[in-house]
């Protein structure tokens, strides 16, 4: 039980926090709405004359709809190839036996453990003799696996009791019933998570859509944004206007996922 | 439910779901279908990874056996890429750098993730709500990030110096004092991420068995207790998860030391990916920076090798 | 759940298969050659006014279209070499001065024959003509003066810099309208390498030895300006600590009144817009000579384009043709490298700055910039490292001088 004063300190701690966590959004969005504003000045919490017109500019300097647009196909469809391949992968390497396993799954980590920058060369080279360069799918291709999904699902099937599985073989299941009717159910808080992280660092790729995508019309969000920072000087308030839109998807997306996220334990089948 | 009957599971034997038969020579025919079904669930995410990934690192081990800038032949040089590196400063000095980053950043990040995920676990009024504010960083770009970071560590005028000198102490130098500059890619760094480890083992707190906290409760066990016995262990399948992700991640920093420090003041917080960045596309040395992504790579090998052998020690799977 | 799976699976396949055909189309269409062009001079803002040059090179060669590609800068040579390296470049791109000499000793650039010398600049011209043959053509140039805040000028009663200034006269001023209290600044000058190569020479010195293999500037020259250059620091501009150094930090520092003299470059004029003090540009002072630093922009054609003739039309259209002037001038878009001067009398009453004749009197003393060989960058590196670190105080000009000149030696190749 609780002492009362405890919690207040804890209540005060947690909430301090947010302000500091939400401080740069805060600012973000300031600055968006004060046309000229500068990110390198100290910032001023209340805009001299507020006004909409970086966001118009926005989609005046980048054609920021179809960008949009963009970003969204490429994402969505990432993230949706991310949460079938890396689930069924988790479940071959937390429920299935065979030779090597260890060794294979070592070697999904290790496709995380190399910095992108030295495979881009390569990867560009690879793409252009499959005829993908300026494609969508030369953008997705290289992201519909996902070595962090396969290992976030495979630590969460992990924990789902054998005793399940076990159950539904008596009844006469095979493996593909027991992934789809009672394992996956169960970790639907990781798969929430996943769609989040998939997703976002999917929306937030920059190098690579950069490369592979040639034509303004198909760019992304990340790469048209980047194009706001000239070489002498940049337009913050449309650059933070952009990061304003930038944003809220995702976290339209996280607060949709919270709620698969944090489920209560009823759902867990657990006595 | 005692603890006792909590053990790590052991995943060995059985090819049938839930099975635990010791194995048995089974027919050719039952043993092609279950490799076929074993295919069929790896596959999707095998080939593309073999595809994309595994292929240019191939393509990038070949060419650190080569000088290249990228535009004209590759001339080969074998082993001579990595003789240099190893006994180069300058690379010692950035693996110097990027070990600091992940020991003042993953216990920062881990505690602070936990106590936060603990807190708005509890029943905390507005909880979710808060759960979102505490994401917002995690989806902010580093741009911005940095950006903030900067101006609230300027060491005249920034926000921090400013507390500092409240309580009577002259704040340092931060990102302008070479002493300063990784803590303060550490600081901000650790404060992005909070969100991202909140997530992760929130995800995790919601498998933990309630009935282990009622009989601990009743046992007499204070909070302290409860947190070392049952929440710690019961976390430790999402903790190490964060664990080798951080790691792996780590040793890979680039993005803000780009764009807070660019490496400086002096190379001082200058990191093992930035060098491979500039000699890729500013110094047109390809084939060495090649060779510094494999070292790299074997030291997270390494590491990640370390950390699995020791799970079955540390790991509780229910 | 399982079904809204199978469904969400079977909608992202579909979608990725339709989304394979998805690309914009290349090559050329019936008879028509295409040109494609890869860019960094229209980001930030005049990608419009790249349109319009390509709009009037098109109606005025109908049998030509051209594709543009803009990039920001900072990323455009990370794309540049990915291009290069899987033969995916374009058939003319941007290059500048610094990085010119690299592309075409990697020989990716395709000589031009009958080129119109006469309608160029001739020093910016030659910068990219090696063994006599040319390689790039320049589309615009720029050069670095000294900007001055007139009211504060007249505040503190200091008379404007003149063309004769000295070092010493910039010191002189730089001092009295430096008021710390009120955050007035008298003199900003950038702690980097393109700025000390530039004061090495006003010193009377050279940053390299005439054969281009050792560093020269462990002299009095060199030393005399890393003083000059990082002795600002601090006294007369804020420290980097402060964010001197970072982006933008010291325009907004002149754009809001508190900068009394500024050395950038002429891309300024544009940028800086309606200013609520007087405000004007002078020939940056030098100390025993002047030298002006001068940068420029070049178009280059890939020594794999398919149609070389159209790419080469369209590079010498947008280098000298009349109406890329017109369109340059009326948008306030940098100062094309065109010999002529009658094209360009619209560019010296253009509005603020009065001054304008500054930037081609700058012209008569240029800065030769050094052949920094493979290792440019890490050498200009190295160089900003060390004026930093006498700045900030941690090392004395005495020793870092002679250790940087070491490493740029060995850096030569």
């Amino acid at each position: 039980m609780r002492k009362p004063a405890g919690k207040a300190v804890l209540y005060l701690a947690v909430i301090v926090g947010a302000l500091v966590m939400i401080f740069p959004f805060v600012w973000t969005v300031i600055t968006s709405i004060s046309p000229g504003a500068s990110l390198t000045t100290t910032p001023k919490l209340i805009p001299d004359n507020p006004s909409l017109a970086p966001y118009l500019q926005l989609f005046d300097r980048v054609p920021f709809a179809q960008v949009i647009v963009n970003s969204l196909i490429i994402a969505v469809v990432s993230t949706l190839f991310q949460l079938v391949t890396s689930a069924m992968a988790a479940y071959a390497f937390a429920r299935m036996p065979f030779r090597g396993r260890g060794a294979i799954f070592l070697l999904y980590l290790a496709t995380m453990m190399i910095p992108f920058q030295v495979l881009i060369v390569p990867l560009f080279v690879e793409m252009k003799s499959l005829g993908l360069i300026n494609t969508y799918l030369g953008a997705i291709l290289p992201t519909i696996a996902s070595a962090f999904g396969v290992f976030l699902l495979r630590q969460a099937i992990g924990t789902v009791p054998y005793e399940l599985d076990q159950a539904a073989t008596l009844d006469g299941a095979g493996h593909f019933r027991v992934f789809f009717q009672i394992v996956l159910p169960l970790v639907r808080p990781a798969l929430a998570t996943l769609a989040v992280f998939g997703f976002l660092n999917t929306w937030n790729s920059f190098l690579w859509p950069l490369i592979i995508l040639r034509d303004p019309l198909m760019q992304t969000l990340p790469v048209a944004l980047s194009s706001l920072q000239g070489q002498y000087s940049t337009q913050w308030d449309v650059l933070m206007a952009g990061s304003v839109v930038s944003i809220l998807p995702m976290f339209a997306l996280y607060v949709f996922a919270q709620k698969y996220i944090v489920q209560g334990v009823a759902g867990t089948g657990l006595k | 439910m005692a603890l006792s009957a909590i053990r790590p599971q052991t995943l060995e034997s059985g090819s049938r779901p839930g099975g635990s038969r010791p194995a048995r020579k089974r027919p050719a025919k039952r043993r092609l279908a279950y490799a076929a079904t074993v295919a069929v669930f790896l596959l999707p995410s095998l080939i593309p990874l073999l595809a994309f990934v595994i292929g240019p690192m191939i393509s990038a081990a070949w060419t650190s056996l080569h000088e290249w800038n990228l535009i004209g032949d590759m001339k080969w040089v074998g082993l001579d890429n990595y003789r240099f590196l190893v006994t180069d400063p300058a690379t010692q000095q950035a693996f110097l750098h990027t070990v600091y980053y992940i020991v003042g950043y993953l216990p920062l990040v881990y505690v602070g993730g936990l106590g936060l995920a603990l807190a708005l676990n509890s029943k905390l009024k507005g909880r979710a709500f808060l759960r979102g504010i505490y994401f917002l960083p995690v989806v902010t770009s580093w741009v911005v990030v940095a950006l903030v970071w900067r101006w609230l560590l300027n060491p005249s005028v920034g926000v921090v110096n400013y507390v500092l000198s409240v309580v009577g102490i002259h704040g340092p130098g931060w990102w302008s004092d070479p002493a300063w500059s990784m803590p303060s890619i550490i600081l901000a760094s650790a404060w992005k991420d909070l969100g991202f480890v909140m997530v992760i083992l929130l995800a995790g707190l919601q498998t933990i068995n309630q009935d282990l906290y009622e009989a601990a409760e009743i046992d007499g066990a204070g909070w302290w207790r409860r947190l070392v016995s049952i929440t710690l262990p019961m976390l430790s399948p999402s903790t190490f998860f964060v664990i080798v992700l951080s790691l792996i991640n780590g040793f890979q920093v680039f993005d803000q030391v780009y764009v807070m420090t660019g490496g400086g003041p002096n190379n001082s917080s200058r990191v093992v990916v930035q060098q491979v960045y500039d000699l890729t596309f500013r110094y047109g040395q390809a084939g060495m920076a090649s060779a510094l992504s494999w070292l790299l790579f074997l030291v997270i090998l390494v590491v990640t090798l370390v950390q699995f052998y020791g799970q079955k020690k540390w790991v509780n799977y229910a | 759940m399982k079904k809204t799976l199978v469904a969400a699976v079977a909608v992202a396949s579909l979608a990725a298969v339709g989304l394979a055909g998805c690309s914009s189309s290349g090559g050329s269409s019936g008879g028509k050659a295409t040109v494609t062009y890869s860019d960094f001079i229209s980001n930030g803002g005049n990608e419009k006014n790249l349109q319009t040059i390509v709009d009037a090179f098109e109606k005025a060669n109908p049998d030509i279209t051209v594709k543009v590609t803009t990039t920001d800068y900072a990323n455009y040579f990370t794309k540049l070499q990915t291009d290069l390296s899987a033969g995916t470049q374009a058939d003319v791109f941007d290059v500048d001065a610094g990085s010119y000499a690299t592309y075409q000793s990697d020989g990716v650039l395709a000589p031009l024959d009958g080129v119109d010398s006469s309608k160029y600049r001739t020093s910016v011209l030659d910068t990219y003509k090696t063994d006599g043959k040319q390689y790039g053509l320049p589309t615009s140039f720029s050069n670095v003066v000294l900007f001055y805040n007139k009211d504060l000028f007249d505040k503190a009663g200091v008379s404007y810099p003149t063309k004769d200034w000295t070092w010493a006269d910039e010191k002189a001023a730089a001092e009295k309208l430096t008021d710390k209290a009120a955050g007035v600044w008298g003199d900003y000058q950038p702690v980097t390498y393109n700025e000390y190569y530039k004061a090495v020479q006003q010193a009377g010195g050279q940053l390299l030895s005439k054969d281009g293999k050792k560093a020269a500037f462990d002299d009095e020259a060199g030393k005399t300006a890393a003083d000059w250059i990082s002795g600002k620091s601090g006294t007369v501009m804020p420290t980097a600590a402060d964010g001197a150094g970072t982006a933008d930090f010291d325009t907004n520092l002149f754009k809001s009144g508190k900068l009394a003299m500024w050395h950038t470059g002429i891309w300024m004029f544009s940028t800086l817009g309606k200013l609520p003090f007087g405000w004007d540009v002078q020939v940056e002072p030098g100390d025993t000579q002047k030298a002006s630093a001068t940068f420029s922009n070049a178009v280059a054609v890939s020594k794999d384009a398919k149609n070389k003739a159209a790419a080469q039309k369209w590079a010498e259209y947008l280098s000298s043709s009349k109406e890329m002037v017109d369109v340059r001038l009326k948008a306030g878009w940098e100062l094309p490298a065109t010999s002529d001067d009658a094209l360009l009398k619209p560019y010296l009453t253009a509005g603020d700055p009065a001054n304008r004749q500054a930037v081609f009197d700058s012209l008569e003393k240029v800065a030769v910039a050094p052949q920094l060989g493979a290792n440019s960058q890490k050498i200009q590196d190295d160089v900003t490292n060390a004026l930093g670190e006498i700045a900030a105080g941690r090392q004395k000009t005495a020793d870092a001088v002679p250790t940087t000149a070491d490493q740029v030696t060995s850096l030569l190749k």
